[in-house]
């Protein structure tokens, strides 16, 4: 323990920490601007310095280690002179009209209705009004002028990325993205370029950061304190009033969020709540909710036309129809709804004897992963799953329980931003992957057909001798590891609830049900199977239209809009929460399956679900290319999904993050086919014939080609394919 | 000792040809086969710039030292001087002022002044012969202190010396060595800082080029005495030949068992690595100079934690420069008391500086501490060229103060250069004539300082650029009422407020030159006026009709055409046409010397 005085207090400091944090402890406010508690200190922007006694100058506070007897003064004319004179160079190259303009008090009146006003209008000429700390700073500080000239840096404001926008002509270089990039997200695009009064924030050779390692988590956005760096949508939305602290459910880790809301009730962004999130939570949720293809009234077929109809109407008949079709309904649904819904859809499809099924790759009893569970010093060796782009909180936490000694090693045919971060990548041959796990455990064959150099699998070897293994691997697009005992191997499911689906167990997987020939209603919830042939009857439930023809829609809500829990991939649960009122005449799921119920008479509340089958692996086969196969085909799972609808083909800004719809081919394959970006292709093998738009790609190994599956493609394995030109380019 | 022609041939010689020297000299040797009578002794810098290409001829006990040499003159000195010891006055060097020929090196005032410890044995040592400094007793000190000092009496020799930070704030190094011991760390590091950026200094340089063994010393002792394993040279790669010559040492100095396991067969074990530095001004600055090795970007952080608590890679390092462990030897040898009788009440030992600027004897001078000013630029210098005044000496380099001629005596040490508004710094010692404009030289070395900042707080990146905005205004005669305060007050702000060294003491040129030249703020400022006529905005050219010989060169040579008259009549210049490019003063002929320049500008 340590003691010392602040402003003639007496107050205790821990070993290490900083005055500046032992002040705001004893709530002494020390004004602050490069400092943000997530990150380390910068001591940069000189706003929170501090006289101490006997010392010649003034020191950062934010950097300053307590230490013992230090008499420290926060608040002395020489500092606010000081801290003034900073905050107005800092002003002198940040457009400041907004911040000293004389009528500043008048003009607050006028911008909360500024959205129906031409932006040029007032001084709303800042997407970050109201938002910003250099206000409260200039506040605080009185600055009522800027003695000095103003010099502008007439930089082009960034607007060719998805998501967000960069205008660094606001930029303070206060320096916080850049180590939010660097030490909490280790994606390091941003840095500082050039120097002295030249000195800017921005990627390697100001690339678009499409072209860097950028994850667009948005993590620097949330911490810039001006309006530099801002959010494409709701860039000029009004300000938020509340946040709702609800979870992401787009995928299994479902991180905690806060939902905010402007003054009519509409949702305005997500964004993390003291955590890490990733690009779906982060940009994916509002233009979602708020999408123009989003179909929010029930539908049905009448005369070959679909039609708007009520909730009642739409309901019995749907009711009736799966009364009719008792013990022949396939019902198929996707992971999305809540865990209440899920068991209520549970108890329905006992109830009409439904058969059920979820496009979900269980592998083994789906136990929870337990973070807490990881040791100091550990290696992760992740196989066949990209965890920056899939799972990127998660391997951020992981990170930080296994703290600095972790070592990730991925075994990986295709090359991504995760291998290329990866302490060690080691590239087999395609579909070579699980063979190289067993090499490294000793394991299987003893021949190497992998392509990795001996040397480099000793190299390994000795890694993984020394330290605690864990085997991360995504069960949809891999096979179940054969490794000794002592090593943990953790499936990685990607879906919200899987865990709960694999606790209820279902009928088989989706292609059991639709290869099944008894079966004549489909009802498809939240997911979009390939359809094998026709039905008398094809419900959808859904937020947005499918592919294909369909009897009724009822439109279901997102998870913004209902209230329930979820459980994530460490087997907590979680709740969503309802931040804002369905959009237009949209339903939860769980309220479909109650009217449900009432209509055809019986009380779902009452029963419990009736145990199904438990398993549902697969089993992978060998790929094996021939003369009349010659190519190989990889599949991995499209982890950027939402009912059944890839987030690429809803917004475009994920279609330019990844074009999850396409099938990738390598440069070679493409060469010799002369197929060019955009062109139509055919993907034909034993199991698949699919028509494809072409994207070719130097991130993937010789004679390759790749597809994100999902299960309206149905291409769920590695398999030797032929591909042929259809068309010349299209768009 | 055999008679030897010793070649001064570091970066600056070589330079201005020492290399051919060499080679001539070599050549001559092995066509007339006279190895047997005389060795070549190519060392690093002699220090006196203004001489090169220098040798130093030891015949017969005596060096004889022979200035502006050209190859075609190295037969003469090796048949003349080598061999048969006759004088060739031409090569002599004469004092400009007195016309006094010198013949023998320590006779020369330039040298006779300087008390060389550390430069001196530049003379006598080939860099990259370890044998040489092995011979002048180097390593001995090493020697001693393994064998004789326990670590903690290591430090107080140095305490007790009061040898003192040569890098810039003079902070007292027995004292960091004693901090950085007392760091409880199994790993600790040494830096030698040899990034020396300011602009005109290079005695660092001239150090590690000519006796890089004594700097190795010096580090190897200091490691002993702190407790660290490994060492690091700091260079900027700017300096190729420094950098080899280091190289070369390091390797013959692990041969001998003086680096590596074990050192001399004690328990102690040291080695050092060289990082290159990429020329960066802020890259001197410890912390910079610190993340800089981690391969980061060199940007500054704030201290405390100091170096020696948190320094490379989070261990304590102790950072001294280049200077500083060269002195290390020499104290151990001699002792404290020996050191400590140099100098004055606070500064020890002797200072490097390199005196350059308009004054006659440009180089390297060693000087002990506390001589005045007026020595060193008088005595040592030379005075001033061309029979101009003194105005004033720049110290510390870009970011350090105009001292101004009424304080010519000022007795040089780390307090007194600090009273003055300036400070020791690195030892850049800058000297200017009358013709030199204050304005003018406050305005270029912040604009050096100004581009140099690393950009990382307000007051430094953006403070430094706002004064730099109102001295140009100011010299372009746009200066306003005011302006002189502004400036004091923001340089006063940015002095207070900034994180490094280097933003604290940038204001220094500005703040010391309106200090002591108000006055010609104000002129330029009031009455657009520049009275050293630099300024360009505030002179004009104008042609003295009493003077003029109408001989038509002027016109003839003025590319804007702006000059007109008639041949053997008077000449005018268009003041609308001129371009103040001044190629008429320097065509007109000295007989007639009738260009003139006046301020404020004529409209
Ligand atoms: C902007 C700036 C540049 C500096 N450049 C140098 C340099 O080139 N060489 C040097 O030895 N010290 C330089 N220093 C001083 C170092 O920070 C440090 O004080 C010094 O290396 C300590 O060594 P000493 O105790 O032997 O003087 C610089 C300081 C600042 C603020
Ligand atoms: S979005 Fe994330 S990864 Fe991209 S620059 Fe910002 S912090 Fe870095
Ligand atoms: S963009 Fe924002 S967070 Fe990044 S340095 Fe500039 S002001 Fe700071
Ligand atoms: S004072 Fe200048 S050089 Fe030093 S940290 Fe600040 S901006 Fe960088
Ligand atoms: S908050 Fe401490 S220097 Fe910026």
């Amino acid at each position: 323990m340590i003691e010392l005085m602040i402003d003639g207090k007496k107050v205790t400091a821990q070993k290490g920490e900083t005055v500046l944090k032992v002040a705001q402890r004893y709530n002494i406010y020390i004004p602050t601007l490069c400092y943000h508690k997530d990150l380390s200190p910068y001591g940069g922007c000189r706003l929170c310095i501090v006289e101490v006694e006997g010392w010649p100058l003034p020191v950062a506070s934010c950097t300053l280690p307590a230490q013992e007897g230090l008499k420290v003064k926060t608040d002395t004319p020489l500092l606010k002179d000081l801290r003034r004179f900073t905050l107005q160079l800092i002003l002198s190259e940040h457009p400041h009209a907004c911040l000293i303009c004389d009528r500043k008090e008048d003009c607050a009146h006028y911008m909360e209705c500024i959205q129906k006003a031409p932006i040029t209008f007032g001084c709303k000429f800042c997407p970050s009004n109201n938002d910003c700390e250099l206000q409260t700073l200039v506040d605080y500080l009185e600055i009522k002028d800027i003695p000095f000239d103003f010099h502008y840096r007439s930089l082009m404001v960034e607007r060719y990325d998805p998501f967000f926008e960069r205008d660094y002509n606001l930029c303070i270089l206060c320096g916080r993205c850049v180590r939010m990039c660097q030490e909490v997200r280790g994606a390091a695009t941003l840095d500082f370029h050039h120097r002295g009064p030249d000195t800017l924030v921005g990627t390697a050779f100001r690339l678009p950061h499409l072209e860097t390692g950028c994850q667009f988590c948005g993590a620097c956005v949330d911490v810039c304190p001006t309006g530099a760096l801002r959010e494409r949508y709701g860039k000029w939305q009004a300000k938020s009033e509340k946040s709702v602290r609800a979870t992401c459910a787009l995928c299994n880790i479902g991180c905690s969020i806060n939902l905010n809301i402007d003054s009519e009730g509409k949702l305005v962004s997500s964004t993390p709540d003291n955590n890490q999130i990733c690009v779906r939570g982060r940009f994916g949720i509002v233009p979602m909710v708020y999408h123009a293809r989003r179909l929010t009234r029930p539908l049905m077929k009448k005369d070959n036309r679909l039609v708007e109809v009520e909730w009642e109407e739409a309901l019995s008949y749907v009711a009736s129809k799966l009364d009719e079709h008792r013990g022949k309904t396939g019902l198929l649904f996707g992971s999305h709804m809540t865990i209440e819904a899920l068991e209520s859809l549970y108890r329905l499809a006992d109830d009409l004897r439904c058969s059920i099924a979820a496009p979900l790759d269980i592998d083994g009893k789906g136990e929870p992963l337990k973070l807490e569970e990881f040791k100091d010093e550990s290696v992760f060796l992740v196989v066949n799953t990209d965890m920056i782009r899939d799972f990127s909180p998660l391997l951020l936490m992981l990170r930080m329980q296994s703290k600095i000694q972790s070592t990730i090693i991925v075994i990986d045919s295709l090359e991504n931003k995760f291998t290329n971060m990866a302490d060690l990548w080691l590239q087999p041959k395609p579909g070579k992957e699980f063979e190289t796990v067993s090499l490294l455990f000793g394991r299987g064959k003893k021949r190497n057909t992998t392509g990795i150099s001996h040397e480099t699998l000793e190299r390994c070897k000795d890694i993984l001798k020394k330290r605690n293994v864990y085997v991360l691997y995504n069960p949809a697009h891999s096979r179940r590891i054969d490794v000794p005992k002592s090593v943990r191997t953790l499936p990685l499911y990607s879906s919200i609830n899987t865990l709960k689906i694999c606790e209820l167990g279902t009928d088989g997987s989706v292609d059991d049900i639709l290869k099944k020939k008894t079966i004549d209603c489909l009802y498809a919830i939240g997911v979009l199977p390939r359809l094998q042939k026709g039905y008398k009857t094809v419900i959808v439930q859904n937020c947005f239209p499918p592919p294909f023809e369909f009897d009724v829609f009822l439109p279901t809500v997102t998870f913004v809009e209902t209230r329930g829990s979820v459980i994530n991939i460490e087997g907590k649960v979680k709740k969503v929460r309802r931040a804002i009122d369905p959009v237009g005449k949209s339903k939860p799921d769980d309220w479909i399956f109650q009217r449900m119920s009432e209509i055809l008479k019986y009380d779902i509340k009452r029963r419990r679900p009736r145990q199904r089958k438990k398993k549902l692996s697969r089993v992978f086969e060998d790929m094996g290319t021939s003369k009349k196969y010659p190519v190989n085909l990889l599949v991995r799972e499209n982890c950027y999904m939402y009912q059944g609808h890839p987030l690429s083909s809803l917004m475009k800004g994920f279609q330019r993050l990844r074009d999850d719809t396409a099938l990738w081919i390598s440069v070679d394959v493409a060469k010799k086919l002369r197929i060019k970006d955009n062109m139509h292709v055919r993907v034909i093998s034993r199991n698949i014939n699919l028509e494809l738009h072409a994207r070719v790609s130097d991130n993937l190994p010789e004679n390759s080609v790749l597809i994100y599956n999902h299960p309206f493609l149905g291409v769920d394995q590695n398999q030797a394919v032929r591909i042929e030109c259809i068309t010349k380019e299209t768009r | 000792m055999k008679p030897a022609l010793i070649i001064s041939a570091g970066t600056c010689g070589l330079a201005r040809g020492a290399g051919e020297i060499v080679k001539a000299a070599q050549d001559y040797q092995s066509k007339r086969r006279l190895q047997q009578k005389f060795d070549i002794i190519i060392t690093g810098c002699h220090g006196f710039c203004e001489a090169e290409t220098n040798v130093v001829v030891h015949v017969d006990g005596k060096q004889i030292f022979y200035q502006k040499l050209r190859p075609e003159n190295v037969k003469d000195v090796i048949e003349k001087t080598l061999l048969r010891e006759e004088i060739i006055n031409n090569f002599l060097w004469s004092d400009p002022k007195t016309q006094q020929v010198y013949v023998y090196i320590d006779d020369i005032p330039f040298y006779r002044k300087q008390k060389r410890i550390l430069l001196g044995n530049n003379l006598h040592v080939k860099p990259e012969c370890i044998e040489d400094y092995v011979k002048l007793g180097g390593y001995s000190a090493l020697n001693k202190a393994l064998k004789e000092y326990q670590p903690k009496r290591v430090i107080n020799l140095i305490k007790e010396s009061g040898l003192r930070g040569r890098g810039g704030a003079g902070f007292p190094t027995g004292k960091k060595w004693e901090l950085c011991r007392k760091m409880k760390s199994s790993v600790k590091y040494i830096v030698c800082n040899a990034d020396e950026g300011d602009p005109g200094a290079y005695m660092d340089r001239s150090l590690l080029e000519g006796n890089p063994h004594s700097v190795i010393e010096g580090m190897i002792i200091g490691a002993y005495a702190i407790g660290a394993r490994e060492g690091i040279i700091y260079v900027r790669n700017e300096y190729p030949l420094a950098v080899k010559n280091i190289e070369i040492a390091i390797k013959q100095a692990r041969k001998r068992g003086l680096l590596g396991e074990n050192i001399l067969g004690s328990k102690f074990s040291f080695d050092i690595t060289i990082v290159r530095g990429a020329g960066a001004f802020v890259c001197g600055e410890e912390t910079a100079l610190l993340i800089s090795i981690e391969g980061r970007v060199g940007r500054p952080r704030p201290r405390p934690p100091y170096p020696v608590e948190k320094g490379l890679w989070g261990k304590p390092t102790n950072i001294n420069n280049v200077e500083t462990w060269a002195n290390i030897p020499a104290i151990i040898l001699r002792g404290a008391q020996w050191f400590s009788s140099i100098g004055t009440e606070g500064s020890k030992g002797t200072k490097i500086f390199s005196l350059v600027g308009k004054i006659n004897n440009t180089g390297l001078v060693e000087v002990p501490m506390g001589i005045t000013l007026r020595e060193i630029i008088y005595d040592i210098g030379g005075g001033i060229p061309a029979g101009k005044k003194f105005k004033a000496v720049q110290t510390g380099g870009p970011s350090g103060g105009c001292i101004p001629s009424e304080l010519l005596d000022l007795p040089i040490d780390y307090e007194s250069l600090t009273e003055a508004g300036s400070m020791m710094g690195s030892g850049g010692m800058i000297v200017m004539d009358e013709d030199t404009c204050m304005v003018d030289v406050a305005r270029y070395f912040l604009n050096f300082t100004q581009q140099e900042s690393c950009g990382k707080c307000p007051p430094c990146r953006l403070g430094t650029k706002d004064m730099v905005q109102i001295l140009n205004r100011i010299s372009r005669g746009e200066g306003r009422e005011g302006d002189i305060e502004l400036l004091e007050n923001i340089g006063g702000n940015v002095k207070r407020g900034s994180l490094c060294g280097l933003g604290q003491t940038a204001p220094h040129p500005v703040l010391t030159t309106i200090k002591y030249f108000r006055d010609e703020y104000l002129a330029h400022i009031k009455e657009q006026r520049c009275p050293a006529l630099v300024c360009t905005a505030l002179i004009s050219y104008v042609i003295d009709p009493e003077l003029c010989g109408g001989c038509t060169i002027c016109a003839k040579n003025c590319p804007s055409n702006a000059i007109s008259g008639e041949p053997k009549k008077v000449y005018a210049i268009d003041q609308a046409k001129c371009i103040k490019c001044g190629i008429c003063v320097s065509v007109c002929p000295d007989k007639f010397r009738a260009v003139k320049k006046v301020s404020p500008a004529l409209t």
